[in-house]
């Protein structure tokens, strides 16, 4: 956990584009919001590999927004309810419902449904949004943060050399 | 862009995947393997046996090899067993948990096969072995019910004309409880008069008391002395005399008894056979219909067999066809909310192609039917334990292929359990089955050979079963082993009759139906019998008689001697008392008395002297 949270600060610290990490955030927010055992996730980790994204930041993401799914499954689940029955949506549902492929990825399921829609829906905003904290991080915050006495005094931590190691 | 595209990745991601899929191919035949054996041996309640299971990817599907089933009551025999089964699965309802097969086809199907090692269960527990015993008991109930009762059967057995001997020997007698009480006091008086007779004095006893008698009484007394010692004499033979009388009357009172006794109990036991006879002969009249109910007696037993099999395989798979739906509902519904908030639910919509949990669309297989009568081609369509889902019953098709000994042989059965009421039904037709040397099960008779139609149908419906079947038989043939003139006569009136149907129905539960067999054979034969089983019940009337009377005498035995000899014996007696009494009754006259009598006798003398004196003296004056 401490090795993977060392990446994530190396990724935040380090010359990657915070577009890269942004979007490690919005891919990691469908798989961590959604069921991990879902077809759609097995596209969204092909995406994570394929396209060059902190992996350890997706991740760590990923880890962090399934506890947050815990909080948000009533809501996505109301929200599946309400998708799957609403009326001028079922001549679309019932067309992917006669297709193997579709029912597959569990689209009729109220959870997958809904925290896929929320996940969608939060995408471009959270990869909007995490991209400018992370510019504003590199800019400001870490400037900051390093004059810090706590931060001086975590440079001596074991934690600190952990992420030193990494990042070499 | 290039430096988005993390090529590396990809080969990270497909390696990855890779050994997913790896593992789990090489892992699934095992697993699959494993669970058979396991959960199909709890079901089965013996051994589930698997030699290897493997997949398949053209089409992707599983092949299961060497397939054996114990059968939990008889462990050294397969219930069933198959060579090869391959089954064709669909991909995408199966990452579902939905495992749908197109085709299953099963080859080297073989029923009740030995098994070269105990098919039971290691460790059986107790609550399984209680069900077994139920299953058997259960089994053994639908046995006694359904195999055509018991009680028919021997009462159409007791009707195929007994013997007076098999009759005998059946019943219990009341020659025999009367005869052998008979026995018995005949024994005990024998032995008592034997007892008595044996204390009576014998000839020579009476001849000597005679002579005493005479000696004490004839000769002259000597002197008073000579008197008295034989008076004492005397007053010791009276005593002895009496002591005998006494016994003879003893003797006499015990053979007087006796025979009132053999008499009463003769006259009881005499009466016997003729109440036997009546008893017999209420209780087994028979007649032309009970004769004549060849129809219950020919297939009566086979019926039983076939309905106990069928019933027997019922039972087996019945519990994996009916959905645990039911079950299903009585789960909470906190608990089922609970579940669908953690998991959501899903959502179905209208469908050409609903998924069950488990769906076989088609299972084909083909058995070989016994004594090389050719193959059954079985096609079983839509087998799911979930029949609501896709809304469609399971169908069985079974058509006969390269049949030897009849035309045609199909089997169509429909198992509907989409309703609150779960329902089955069975068509069955058999065209032109040439039926041999089959045992009638009566007095030696085979139907040689007869053609066979045969049109059936079953209904089971809520458990209770309504099934009919009509086959027809024609140019039958009879013949018999048996040289009784019934027998023949019964073949001589089978000739005449060709074409004969046999219309069965069982109706009721389905644990204990009703079964009956009707058909106009029996009618026919009526007509043929009736006067030929008058003449049976006349000769068999007699030969009870004569039986009965044979048991009778052989109480009696020699009964008749026993008590001539005890009348002669009293006779004897009465004889015996007489001349004792007559001895008794003397007196021995006193000295007194003799001297007296000589006193007269020589007065009288000289009297008779003088007078004589006189008469001459009288004549001469003259």
């Amino acid at each position: 956990m401490i090795a993977m949270l060392a990446k994530l600060l190396k990724a935040l610290n380090s010359d990657s584009a915070p577009g890269q990490i942004a979007l490690a955030f919005a891919l990691a927010l469908i798989t961590g919001l959604t069921p991990l055992l879902s077809l759609h996730n097995v596209l969204i980790i092909l995406i994570a590999c394929l396209v060059r994204i902190n992996f350890g930041a997706f991740m760590l993401a990923t880890l962090f927004f399934s506890g947050l799914a815990y909080l948000l499954d009533p809501i996505a689940i109301m929200m599946g309810e309400y998708l799957l029955h609403y009326p001028s949506a079922q001549g679309l549902f019932g067309e992917l419902y006669q297709s193997d492929f579709w029912r597959a990825t569990k689209f009729n399921n109220t959870l997958v449904l809904g925290s896929l829609v929320i996940a969608l829906i939060a995408f471009i905003p959270l990869l909007i949004v995490s991209r400018i904290l992370i510019i504003s991080y590199r800019h400001k915050l870490m400037v900051w943060v390093e004059k810090l006495k706590i931060t001086k005094a975590l440079k001596a931590s074991k934690f600190y050399k952990v992420y030193q190691a990494l990042a070499e | 862009m290039k430096q988005w595209i993390r090529w590396s990745g990809l080969a990270g991601f497909v390696a990855i995947s890779a050994i997913f899929v790896l593992g789990w191919l090489f892992a699934v035949g095992p697993i699959l393997k494993y669970s058979i054996e396991r959960f199909g041996s709890q079901a089965a309640k013996a051994k589930v046996e698997v030699a290897d299971v493997s997949l398949t990817f053209d089409p992707f599907g599983i092949e299961i090899s060497g397939l054996q089933v114990a059968d939990s009551a008889k462990p050294m025999e397969n219930v069933i067993e198959f060579d090869r089964a391959v089954a064709d699965i669909e991909l995408f309802p199966l990452l579902l948990g939905k495992g749908i097969v197109n085709q299953v086809t099963l080859t080297g199907v073989a029923f009740s096969t030995p098994r070269n090692s105990s098919g039971a269960l290691a460790e059986e527990p107790q609550g399984s072995q209680t069900e077994a015993n139920d299953a058997v008991a259960d089994s053994t109930s639908v046995t006694d019910s359904t195999s055509v009762t018991d009680s028919d059967k021997e009462q159409s057995g007791s009707q195929v004309l007994p013997t007076a001997d098999e009759l005998l020997a059946r019943e219990p007698l009341l020659t025999e409880q009367r005869g052998r009480k008979f026995e018995q006091s005949l024994n005990t008086i024998k032995a008592d008069s034997d007892s008595a007779l044996a204390a009576l004095p014998s000839s020579d006893d009476l001849a000597t008391y005679e002579d005493e008698f005479n000696r004490l009484t004839s000769a002259r007394f000597d002197s008073l002395q000579d008197f008295q010692q034989r008076k004492k004499e005397f007053e010791a033979l009276k005593k002895r005399i009496k002591q005998d009388q006494k016994a003879i009357k003893h003797a006499q009172k015990v053979l007087s008894q006796g025979q009132d006794t053999i008499k009463q109990q003769w006259s009881v036991l005499k009466d016997s056979p003729e109440q036997d006879f009546n008893s017999l002969k209420s209780k087994y009249q028979l007649d032309a219909s009970g004769v004549a109910n060849l129809s219950k007696l020919m297939f009566g037993d086979s019926a039983g067999e076939w309905a106990e099999d069928g019933l027997y395989w019922y039972q087996k798979i019945r519990p994996f066809l009916i959905s645990n739906e039911a079950e299903d509902e009585s789960v909470t519904d906190a608990a089922l909310m609970e579940k669908q908030r953690k998991e959501g639910r899903f959502i179905h919509f209208d469908s050409d192609r609903p998924l069950p949990d488990l769906l076989i669309k088609k299972a084909q297989l083909m058995v070989n039917l016994p004594e090389d009568k050719g193959q059954v081609a079985i096609s079983l369509y839509d087998i799911t334990h979930q029949q609501r889902v896709i809304d469609k019953p399971i169908r069985l098709v079974a058509l006969g292929e390269n049949l030897n000994g009849m035309s045609a042989l199909s089997l169509n059965g429909t198992l509907d359990y989409r309703g609150p009421v779960g329902q089955e039904r069975f068509d069955l037709l058999v065209q032109k089955l040439q039926l041999t040397d089959y045992s009638v099960g009566a007095m030696g008779l085979t139907l040689d050979q007869s053609q066979v139609d045969v049109v059936g149908q079953a209904e089971l419906k809520a458990g209770e079963l309504q099934a009919t079947a009509k086959a027809t038989f024609t140019q039958a043939a009879f013949s018999t082993k048996d040289n009784t003139q019934l027998a023949k006569e019964m073949v001589l009136a089978l000739e005449k009759i060709q074409r004969f149907d046999i219309n069965a129905s069982a109706e009721g539960a389905l644990s204990s139906p009703k079964v009956s067999m009707r058909s106009d054979l029996d009618t026919k034969l009526n007509s043929a019998f009736n006067q030929r089983i008058k003449d049976k019940q006349k000769e068999l009337e007699q030969q009870l008689k004569r039986k009965l009377n044979d048991k009778l005498m052989s109480y009696a035995g020699n009964y008749q001697d026993q008590l001539k000899g005890m009348g002669m014996s009293d006779q004897s007696l009465d004889s015996q008392q007489s001349k004792l009494t007559n001895l008794a009754n003397s007196e021995l006259s006193s000295y007194k008395d003799q001297q007296k009598a000589e006193a007269k006798a020589a007065a009288d003398k000289k009297r008779k002297r003088l007078e004589k004196e006189a008469k001459e003296k009288f004549k001469s004056l003259f």
